[in-house]
């Protein structure tokens, strides 16, 4: 496509070259087609032996080790935080011979009264795994603006250097794209240095073309990452959803290039899903984009899942409920 | 407790490169089949191997490693005979068989290969070298749905297809590269109707063994399905057989033609499924990353045997070519048998067929890229994307072979249309466009047997499939893919008629002269003169005519002598008028045949004179009740995988050409003409030769009521006029009432265009009775089927 390169992070939404949002109007996604590749991509490659323990350990790195409860209190915080700087047994990664690659999740997710919590875990445990904390109005985003981004500040201001926002959805399904840029710039700035990752709770935007057009405003808006769902919403991180916006992604990086990030999120529990995750990433976007600094997994059971299975891949056995340590 | 040492000494580089490893699936259990043969692989007849002494046997390869697998048989005439002689012997017991029997069979048998599906699968992938994913998740499945939906049409056969009889014993003929699942698409239907089977399998190709071994310890019904190995030039052995009342042909274009010549006269039905080149026709409008993953489904996911043709529309020919490329790029080729890989190795022979193409390609000046993963080592071929292709280099007019797809260009939806529709193939076609009045625009107008709207290459039992034009006009699945093994109850069986001396070179060549031959002594009131040819009476291009005698050897008339160049220009005329009577409704079509029954009523008393009353009813009769039946046309078929409607649309052949028979010259001539106008077919028609002169009356009516081109009727030399249109590449199908010699001739120079024909081998035919005169095989034959899929969703 011969549209001009624009650094539009720069610019408000009138400034932005009207190409391109005339061009995002016309977008078009085919929902069976959609559904069709969503099926194959998971039936097509598969790993076996130490390609699987290796890409299961590389899924550790990408995990968000998340717990996002109303009865979160320090002390599960901060086993959540051991478990993000140790998730596998020294021993099972001692016989794969990783044990000095320094395996930690990709970063700790909490909600913003928890921040301090798991910053202060964190610390105490030696590491320096970043903190994530969710904000404006999580899950549903529907409170003021103004409290929406103070609630952003406040937590960069108690250590979280990435914020996991929800969108409005009511913009989108009222196709108001040029305020949820404004919202989402706004999001931005009130991050400063932290990442940005832009929540588009595609279970509740209506269509798969609604989902691509908010992926495209939600990157053009400045977002480091896009994000599928709270894991609070009736439909979660499905396949469809992710390939359309692995293709927005993709789109956006042809049209800039920016490399944006991708993180699935809600419903991503067995080692299996995590491979079939990695391979869709692969095929869609590239090897480019299989590191932490470009793809998460959200999650809170997936990590017990992965450790079993390297467990049984290293000794042959199924492990017991007590053979591994809890999170 | 301590971890053990089953370490992994690769692990580290991999967690680094995340690359893919071997995902080898075991083919062991293929291999202890083999074993229980001892690595030798006879045929399957009537419920046992055989393996008869003396014989040459070929071995069956990896097609990767080139390791032997075991050898296989290679059949003789005799062992042909005793296949049939088997399906004979079957045919009397299950062909008699309430449809709830048979029904249950082929339940037993869907429920057997779902208890050996491993065997099957790896055993397919191992020898064809197709990937193990395709033959696991999609081939084997489809083949139990096929047993499955057969099974429920077999139920319901007394009661929905009263009236119909099964052929007897049916041969099938498959080509070296094919899937199981093809033969399972025709035996499938013709087991379920009461016909028996003979597969020629191609030698070293045990999967088919295998299910006729599957088939043949459910104990009951041995001789139903039989498998012999052998080539392809062992077809004509087999349909020589007596008691073969059909041959399925599925493989090449040019096999099928010389298999359509060498059959033709041996008095049993031939139908063709040939060339296997797809279509994809991608407009601005489309979602183009979903319109690329169809590209991958239709030539690089080893779902299809054939390349591709895609027609992209040039604004989005950039944005295309560059997802396209993308795309290949993660496209991985390997082992047929590794879990992870989207296409497999095909053999020597598909190899050498694609890499000839692209040099061909290539040294006419287009543009080939490849890309892909795949092993350096020789039995792979990349995925190849081919561009730039000049429109007018003979590469291009010849079939894409596998794995190719061919790319080009075009402006606007009628363009494209107009190069789609300007290949002789007619197969499948799939458009990608989000705008449904594009869409629908573009499905209904392709002509090609199927038609995808965003999707390619989606298959379900319920569903006919098939083609048109040189991809040979057989179907099935579904209602169509029942008839193919159906003939209207009472038909006689085949008798051989061929006569051996006739010359195709010299039939109907030469026109015997026409002279005076005494007073006329006909009714006052002469007949118009002239061929009836674009809505009026004109002279014949050789200025001459020919006597007509009636019954006593009075001499009743003239009427004009047409040649070559009449019969040129009635199709052309036919041509003309097709556009304007296709748009018709079926109701405006019934209309105009009504308005002509009136005539024919009014003109009752002058015909009555020369005829007997009866017919003159009938035909009225006839007019009428096929201009109501016509409404009744196509149907919305629902598919169990599928959201959204499968529309089986029955369409024109195009220009039909009806050679009438010499008896019941009104009668036989109405119920010839009447299903094909009502099913919106423009005719060209030659007249009873013994009493020509009604059909031209009746033709006086045509000028006034029916738009002109739509009718048109061309007296003279029969055998010459037969001859001029069975050899005719733009006439689209062929009725033929005559001769012996006639029907082996329009069968043998139908090969040509691969037209349909249908011939009556000499044989008389009751036009007085509904059945025969009137019954639904008229309409089965007077239209084509297209099945139009319509995935939904949003």
């Amino acid at each position: 496509m011969s549209l001009p390169l624009a650094d539009f992070i720069l610019y408000p939404f009138a400034v932005i070259n009207h190409n391109y949002l005339s061009w995002i109007s016309k977008v078009q996604v085919n929902h069976p087609a959609v559904l069709r590749r969503a099926q194959q991509v998971q039936a097509r490659r598969t790993v076996k032996k130490e390609w699987q323990a290796a890409w299961l350990l590389k899924a550790v790195t990408f995990i968000d080790l998340t717990t996002l409860s109303g009865d979160d209190t320090s002390s599960n915080v901060q086993r959540l935080c051991y478990k993000a700087k140790y998730p596998i047994r020294e021993d099972l990664l001692k016989a794969l011979n990783m044990h000095d690659k320094d395996i930690t999740t990709a970063a700790v997710c909490v909600y913003p009264a928890r921040v301090c919590d798991a910053v202060r875990a964190l610390k105490a445990a030696g590491c320096n795994i970043p903190v994530a904390s969710v904000a404006t109005g999580f899950p549903a985003g529907q409170t003021h603006l103004k409290t929406r981004l103070e609630e952003i500040r406040l937590a960069v201001e108690d250590g979280a250097t990435e914020i996991d926002v929800v969108i409005n959805r009511s913009l989108v399904l009222t196709g108001q794209w040029e305020a949820l840029y404004d919202e989402i710039r706004q999001f931005r700035k009130a991050c400063g240095e932290a990442h940005l990752k832009t929540i588009l709770a595609t279970g509740e935007l209506g269509s798969l073309t609604n989902v691509y057009k908010a992926s495209m405003i939600a990157m053009m808006a400045g977002s480091d990452f896009i994000k599928t769902s709270t894991g609070k919403e009736t439909v979660n991180a499905t396949f469809p959803v992710a390939i359309v916006m692995l293709r927005a992604i993709r789109d956006f990086f042809w049209k800039t290039g920016n490399k944006i990030g991708f993180k699935p999120a809600g419903g991503i529990r067995s080692a299996k899903d995590a491979l079939a995750w990695l391979s869709l990433i692969k095929e869609e976007l590239g090897d480019e984009w299989l590191k932490p600094e470009l793809f998460r997994i959200g999650a809170s059971t997936l990590l017990s899942d992965i450790e079993r299975q390297i467990y049984h891949h290293v000794t042959g056995r199924y492990a017991a409920y007590h053979d591994l340590p809890m999170s | 407790m301590a971890a053990a040492t089953r370490t992994a000494p690769r692990a580290r580089e991999i967690f680094t490169t995340l690359e893919y490893g071997p995902a080898p699936e075991s083919h062991a259990c293929a291999l202890a089949w083999l074993d229980t043969q001892d690595r030798h692989l006879g045929h399957y007849v009537n419920g046992k191997w055989l393996k008869p002494e003396r014989r040459n046997s070929v071995p069956c390869q990896d097609p990767i490693t080139g390791e032997n697998l075991a050898s296989c048989l290679q059949a003789q005439a005799e062992d042909v005979a005793a296949a049939v002689e088997a399906a004979r012997t079957a045919l009397e017991n299950w062909s008699t068989l309430p449809g709830a029997r048979r029904a249950q069979h082929l339940t037993r048998l869907a429920k057997m290969i779902q208890k050996h599906q491993r065997l099957l699968w790896t055993l397919e992938s191992l020898v064809t070298g197709r990937a193990v994913r395709e033959v696991r998740d999609r081939d084997v499945p489809l083949a139990q749905q096929l047993l499955q939906y057969h099974a429920v049409q077999a139920h319901t056969q007394e009661e929905a297809l009263a009236g119909w009889e099964p052929m007897g014993v049916i041969g099938l003929i498959v080509p070296p590269t094919f899937s199981f699942l093809e033969m399972m698409w025709r035996i499938c239907p013709a087991l379920a109707v009461g016909c028996t089977v003979v597969v020629l399998v191609p030698p070293a190709s045990p999967a088919p063994l295998l299910l006729a071994q599957l088939a043949g310890e459910l104990g009951s019904f041995p001789g139903i399905l039989n498998m012999i190995s052998g080539p392809t030039s062992l077809g004509p052995v087999l349909a020589s057989q007596p008691g073969v009342q059909k041959v399925a042909f599925c493989g090449a274009v040019e096999e099928g033609r010389t298999l359509r010549r060498t059959l033709a006269g041996q008095g049993l039905e031939l139908s063709l499924a040939l060339g296997a080149e797809s279509l994809l026709l991608l407009t601005e409008a489309a979602d183009v990353d979903s319109a690329v993953e169809g590209v991958v489904d239709a030539t690089w996911s080893d779902r299809s045997q054939g390349g591709l043709r895609l027609l992209i529309q040039e604004s989005v020919w950039d944005e295309t070519m560059t997802r396209l490329q993308a795309r290949m790029g993660r496209l991985r080729v390997g082992r047929g048998l590794d879990g992870a890989v989207d296409m497999g190795a095909r053999g020597a022979a598909a190899r050498d067929l694609a890499q000839r193409y692209v040099h061909e390609a290539q040294s006419q000046g287009a543009q080939v890229f490849q890309a892909g993963d795949v092993p350096s080592d020789s039995p792979f071929y990349p995925p190849t994307l081919i561009s730039d292709l000049p429109p007018a280099s003979p590469c291009a007019q010849t079939e894409v072979p596998w794995p190719l797809v061919v790319a080009s260009p075009f402006r606007t939806a009628k363009e494209a249309l107009a190069v789609a529709n300007g290949t002789p193939r007619g197969g499948s076609a799939s458009v990608w466009s989000e705008r449904l009045g594009q869409a629908l625009e573009l499905g209904y107008r392709l002509r090609m047997g199927i038609v995808w709207i965003n999707a390619h290459g989606l298959r379900d039992p319920a569903v006919p499939t098939g083609g048109c034009k040189e991809s040979g006009s057989s179907w099935h699945g579904g209602p169509d893919g029942l008839y193919e093994y159906l003939r209207p109850s009472g038909t006689p069986a085949r008798q051989p008629s061929l006569s051996e001396n006739l010359n195709y070179d010299t039939f109907g060549l030469a026109v015997p002269s026409t002279l005076p031959a005494g007073p006329e002594t006909g009714p006052s009131s002469a007949p118009p003169y002239g061929l009836f040819v674009g809505g009026r009476f004109q002279a014949p291009g050789a200025r001459s005519s020919r006597p007509i005698q009636d019954s006593h050897g009075n001499l009743h008339g003239y009427v004009a002598e047409g040649g070559a160049k009449d019969i040129r220009g009635a199709v052309e005329a036919a041509h003309q008028a097709a556009p304007g009577w296709v748009g018709q409704s079926p109701g405006a079509r019934a209309a105009l045949l009504g308005a002509l029954a009136a005539a024919l009523e009014r003109r009752e008393s002058a015909l009555a004179a020369r005829l007997e009353r009866h017919g003159v009813e009938l035909s009225v009769r006839r007019l009428r009740a096929w201009g109501a039946r016509a409404q009744a046309q196509g149907h919305t078929l629902q598919v169990a995988e599928l959201r959204g409607p499968v529309l089986r649309l029955r369409e024109p052949l195009g220009v039909l050409a009806i050679v009438c028979p010499d008896e019941w010259p009104l009668l036989a001539f109405v119920s010839l003409l009447a299903p094909a106008l009502a099913h919106g077919n423009t005719v060209v028609l030659v007249p009873s030769g013994t009493c020509p002169i009604p059909a031209l009356e009746v033709c006086q009516d045509v000028a006034t009521l029916l738009p002109a081109g739509l009718v048109n009727v061309v007296t003279g030399d029969r055998d010459h006029l037969t001859r001029c249109l069975a050899l005719h590449q733009d006439v689209q199908a062929l009725w033929y009432f005559g001769s012996v010699q006639g029907s082996q001739f329009v069968e043998w120079a139908s090969a040509g265009n691969l037209k349909p024909v249908w011939v009556n081998r000499g044989l008389p035919r009751a036009w007085d009775q509904d059945a025969e005169g009137a019954g639904p095989e008229l309409g089965l034959r007077a239209a084509q089927t297209k099945a139009l899929w319509l995935p939904m969703g949003d």
